[in-house]
């Protein structure tokens, strides 16, 4: 006689079953990927020394909110030309020299240097400009200027 | 008719197909690009987008709504064809707000989007105008954004003319327009039966599945407020349409790898839709059905598009489960089937194989099928196999078999859209098979294809019929063969045909003598002067296409009934050609092929006798075993067989018996008598509670194989996502099993199920899965090298001389209701809810609109007795009582009430059915049930809520209208000045 009957007892497996159960799935997994899980290790290992890692979470912990903050700060008005400009300046970006940039810009951090070495204190009179001139490093510079005016001024 | 119609497009000549081709589709055939947004090959032109402006000798015009002719000379990239293109879709633009990369729809598929894109459409040259409208959010299924909606009147083509369930239209009249439901009133509250089908062919975003909002995109699923905010800033950032384009495609891309898209075959009906399934892990997001769909095309219904909570139920059991004294306990498969196999065992050595039986599923697949009774006659030797079509349709099987060989469908269902005439007879089709009943609405809207309905109940398809007649429960054989006799009296029968291709004529002209139009009239209570008429329309219809049902099947003459029905075809010459035939509606999704494929007590899977010793000896050699002969015992049989002490061990698969089977107090009686129960199912069904063991199986998102619908079409569905942790698909639990019996079958995938069947049925010779990839088909028989039969008998029978047998008739009333059981109880199913609902009560949206069974009542039975709307009865037969509450209705008649069979609690119709079955058959007379009623409560709330689509009220028209959208006074042509 076999009544109709709903009441299920269920299979409890004890918290150290269940862990080795997972543990042996970790394993067969690391097994499977081992190359990948060192590489990755190693990238990790890497973002933690630069304390890239510590940012990182912290920021995907607060996601949500971080990117609410953003998105609605930015949709205000004050930033549309700043928007607007964003895709502009990708474009314009992609026709600048980057190269050509590049050692200018160290050019002009040599200049900034030399400036704060030597101070804006000492005076200079119609001789020691006609000096300096002779000065070949001061001769690149005003040549170099002379010929960016030049070009700029071309249609 | 013009033969040669040529066309020049661009200066290219181009051979158009037929004249009735629209020019956009000759255009799309041999890839003369136009934009287009409100076309769809599935639906036709509806002409509301403007986008395909082409030139056509000199004037601008729709290329949708123009027809090819002769000579016709095409321009479509002269500037002010491209200005007029654009016109239309900056319209379209100031319609629809492109925010792609963080909108659900930007999965490729975006219409919108990808004409903009294919176009070049740089800048928006109006500005978005917003609607003052609030997005319809009252439905449980898809949602309704108006300051999306384009109005392109896809969605009200589809619910006028596709699904005809007339809900939708636009309303073009008001200061802006918008899509309505009924009068407007929300989604909610109105006719709408939730197909979904608005939702599928929406070209963007506006009518969408709920399933998708925040879960399709990356970016998608944030607050309402920063969503707004997102929006605006993709706008700024992506400043012309180019960037946006580049960004939101990139993004679609991504959803690739998270979202996966695989094809199923839907697990409810035998219509057999497919379409694919996206998914996110174990998530459902939506059902998309396709053009490539072979059943159904872009059709679904609510239980195919949105039924599917049931997978995920926290219902579902996960560990096989073992009676012990008053409870089951969970265990591992390991000791589940060590404990199932050595009962079984100790039974086989005491009692003998015959005292094991197994019952196949028609929700499981064909190479279920085949296992179960492998595992049957190969590992334990016993015939004793059966299926569920025994409760349904084995009587419409035995009928076809009797006349014209093969027990299936005739043809296709594009036979029954094309048919002249189709008549059903027993069966609700528009609830029950709702995607077929579609087409059949379809063309009798549209092309004006007849439609005759014979039922006790005035249902969907009663009141759409062109003559709706309503015999005497249990008497269709009756004004079938009077009506058959007297086209033969006329002389009306098709000659040639039955000369050509029939046997048997004599004998059968004889046997109709009894049945005069005087005789049909009194039995059937139908006029004799209507049952001429009904005559001559059969007689002289181009085509004639008989569906029937279970208002056939389930009486005691349900083989002799669906034979008369295959009789009345032969007089009239009505099979083997294109939109004849006969259509025994299959119930489930997989009934057919569980039949097919050989779970009956007395087939081999292709229906060979397992008397035939050719065929045996066929099946032992593959077998390596000696194999029973003698046929085993049908389902009735076997309940009768534990009465009795002859059968002790019952093995079921994926069937709830307990519920489904006719007297369900005599069946569940039996269940406690046997020595071993096995139930194998995803819940603890009520039969499941009768079980030693429950085994927990798979459903059909979690596992490949293949299902084969009413059409006898073969298709196969393809894992959505892994079985549900704990359970295992049927397959591998048959096995499994068969493995602890000793014998390894080594199985790894079901194609090799697949092909093993096909190597050994010829029926199934040329089935294989590489030709049933994606969305191809097979309808069987299939030849070895894989030629299918749509349409069968187009070259004769499948009998010796290839001629079809006329099968004699006799008839006598043998059920009617009596003085003490004074009204006769109807049962059957409901658009929304499966069998005995076991999988659609656990999708909360349809529980919200269809929370429980109801029993109808006609008016004149309530006003006899005295009650009202939301009374509460008890129905008390024979065999048993049933109770519930009443909707009073006028689908039902007099003394006739419908209690739908979807229901599992105190109201299962089975609580009142008895053990009458079809004489032939043994198909329970589920349909001949007198009972008295007892009145329990006199009136109370309505068992229906006020929204469900029953209180609905369509807006029936055709298309949508798009002439009062030209008639608006600001609307022109693009490009053309004022229209």
């Amino acid at each position: 006689m076999a009544r109709a009957i709903t009441d299920i007892k269920r299979l409890e497996k004890s918290r150290e079953e269940v862990i080795e159960e997972n543990v042996q799935e970790v394993k067969e997994a690391v097994a499977d990927n081992k190359d990948a899980i060192l590489e990755g290790i190693e990238l990790l290992s890497a973002l933690q020394k630069e304390g890239t890692l510590e940012t990182l979470s912290a920021f995907v912990k607060a996601k949500d909110e971080t990117l609410a903050n953003v998105v609605r700060e930015i949709d205000k008005e004050q930033y549309t030309p700043l928007l607007n400009n964003l895709p502009e300046l990708v474009f314009l970006l992609g026709d600048l020299n980057v190269s050509g940039i590049r050692s200018l810009s160290s050019r002009l951090n040599n200049g900034l240097e030399r400036m704060e070495d030597e101070g804006t204190t000492k005076k200079m009179n119609m001789l020691d400009f006609a000096k300096v001139l002779k000065d070949p490093e001061i001769n690149r510079s005003l040549t170099m200027l002379m010929s960016f005016l030049k070009g700029m001024g071309q249609k | 008719m013009n033969e040669h119609t040529v066309v020049k497009i661009n200066g290219t000549e181009y051979l158009a197909d037929h004249p009735d081709q629209t020019l956009i589709q000759l255009m799309n055939k041999v890839n003369e690009q136009v934009p287009q947004i409100c076309y769809n090959e599935s639906l036709g032109p509806i002409q509301t987008c403007d986008s395909c402006i082409v030139q056509v000798d000199g004037e601008l015009v729709r290329a949708c709504g123009t027809k090819v002719k002769a000579g016709m000379k095409v321009q479509t990239q002269l500037p002010h064809v491209h200005k007029a293109q654009k016109e239309a879709l900056d319209r379209v633009l100031e319609k629809h707000e492109l925010y792609c990369t963080v909108c659900d729809y930007n999965n490729g598929s975006c219409e919108i989007h990808n004409t903009m894109a294919e176009f070049g459409i740089e800048h928006q040259e109006r500005p978005f105008q917003p609607t003052s409208y609030e997005k319809d959010y009252s439905g449980t299924f898809y949602r309704y954004d108006p300051d999306q909606c384009i109005l392109c009147g896809r969605c009200v083509e589809v619910c006028q003319d596709v699904q005809v369930n007339e809900t939708l239209t636009i309303d073009w009249e008001r200061q802006e327009p918008r899509v309505i439901w009924d009068n407007d009133v929300p989604i909610d509250q109105s006719s709408c039966v939730n197909c979904g089908q608005c939702s599928t062919v929406c070209p963007c975003n506006a009518m969408m599945e709920v399933g998708m909002e925040g879960e399709a995109g990356f970016l998608t699923d944030t607050e309402p407020g920063i969503l707004k905010s997102m929006i605006n800033l993709t706008k700024k950032v992506e400043t012309g349409y180019g960037p946006l384009f580049a960004v939101s495609d990139s993004e679609a891309a991504m959803r690739e790898e998270t979202i996966k898209k695989e094809k199923t075959v839907c697990t409810y009906c035998g219509v057999g839709c497919s379409f694919d399934v996206w998914t996110k892990d174990r998530q459902i997001l939506k059902v998309e059905p396709s053009a490539q769909s072979p059943a159904n095309g872009i059709s679904t219904c609510i239980k195919g598009k949105f039924g599917w909570d049931y997978v995920n139920s926290e219902d579902r059991l996960q560990k096989p489960l073992v009676r012990r004294d008053d409870h089951f306990v969970e265990v591992e498969w390991e000791e589940a089937m060590q404990y199932v196999v050595d009962r079984m065992k100790k039974i086989l050595a005491e009692k003998g194989p015959d005292h094991l039986a197994f019952i196949a599923s028609s929700k499981a697949t064909n190479e279920e099928s085949y296992l179960m009774q492998k595992l049957a006659r190969q590992v334990i030797g016993t015939n004793n196999v059966d299926n569920c079509s025994r409760y349904c349709q084995a009587p419409a099987t035995k009928g076809l078999f009797r006349t014209v060989g093969y027990g299936g469908d005739s043809g296709s269902i594009d036979d029954l859209g094309d048919s002249k005439l189709v008549i059903t007879i027993g069966s609700n089709t528009a609830e029950s098979h709702p995607v077929l009943a579609s087409r059949i609405k379809r063309s009798q809207k549209l092309l004006g294809h007849k439609l005759f309905v014979f039922d006790l109940r005035k249902h969907e398809m009663a009141k759409r019929a062109d003559r709706f007649y309503q015999p005497k429960s249990g008497t269709d054989l009756v004004w079938l063969s009077a009506v058959t006799k007297y086209i033969l009296d006329q002389g009306w029968e098709d000659k040639n045909f039955l000369d050509d291709w029939v046997n048997g004529f004599d004998e059968y002209r004889e046997s109709l003598e009894p049945f005069t139009m005087e005789y049909a009239s009194d039995l059937t209570g139908i006029p004799q002067e209507e049952l001429k008429q009904v005559a001559e329309e059969v007689a002289t219809s181009e085509t004639v296409a008989i569906c029937w049902a279970m208002g056939v099947t389930q009486h005691m003459l349900g083989s002799d009934t669906s034979t008369a029905i295959s009789n009345l075809l032969l007089i009239t010459g009505n099979y083997g050609k294109p939109g004849t035939g006969a259509y025994p509606l299959r119930g489930h999704n997989n009934v057919q092929g569980c039949s097919d494929f050989g779970s009956m007590p007395n087939f081999f899977p292709g229906y060979e006798s397992t008397e035939d010793d050719e065929v045996r000896s066929r099946y032992e050699k593959a077998w390596g075993t000696e194999l029973p002969k003698e046929t085993g015992m049908d389902n009735h049989e076997m309940i009768e067989a534990i009465h009795d002490g002859e059968l002790s061990m019952m093995y079921v698969m994926g069937e709830d018996t307990g519920i489904v089977d006719a007297n369900i107090n005599y069946v569940t009686a039996a269940f406690e008598k046997l020595d071993l129960f096995i139930v194998q199912d995803l819940f603890l069904t009520k039969t499941a509670e009768y079980a030693d063991v429950v085994l927990p199986a798979s459903p059909s998102l979690e596992k490949d194989g293949t299902f084969t619908n009413t059409e006898r079409r073969i298709q196969r569905l393809y894992k959505s996502f892994d079985p549900l942790e704990g359970t295992k698909p049927d397959w591998e639990i048959i096995q499994l099993m068969a493995k602890h019996f000793g014998v390894d079958w080594g199985y790894e995938h079901p194609s090799e199920i697949m092909a093993e069947a096909a190597g050994l049925a010829p029926l199934f010779a040329g089935v294989t899965y590489e030709r049933l990839e994606g969305y191809n088909s097979l309808q069987w028989p299939v030849a070895e090298d894989g030629t299918d039969e749509p349409l069968l008998f187009t070259e004769g029978f499948p009998f010796e001389d290839k001629k079809a047998k006329l099968y004699p008739l006799t008839y006598e009333l043998m059920y009617d209701t009596n003085e003490e059981y004074d009204l006769h109880v109807n049962n059957g199913r409901l658009l929304e809810h499966f069998h005995e609902g076991n999988m659609t009560y656990r999708t909360s949206g349809i529980q919200r609109k269809t929370p429980n069974a109801f029993i109808e009542v006609s008016e004149e039975l309530a006003k006899e007795r005295g009650i009202e709307e939301g009374a509460e009865v008890k129905l008390i037969s024979e065999s048993g009582e049933a109770t519930g509450q009443v909707t009073v209705t006028d689908r039902v008649r007099g003394k006739e009430i419908f209690l739908p069979l979807n229901s599992n609690g105190k109201s299962a119709i089975n609580f009142l059915t008895d053990n009458r079955v079809d004489k032939d058959t043994d198909t329970p007379a589920y349909k001949e049930i007198a009972v008295k009623m007892k009145v329990l409560k006199k009136k109370g709330k309505s068992p229906i809520p006020k929204n469900n689509h029953r209180n609905g009220n369509p807006v029936p028209q055709i298309s949508v209208k798009v002439q009062k959208k030209w008639q608006r006074e600001d609307y022109t042509f693009p490009g053309r000045g004022a229209h």
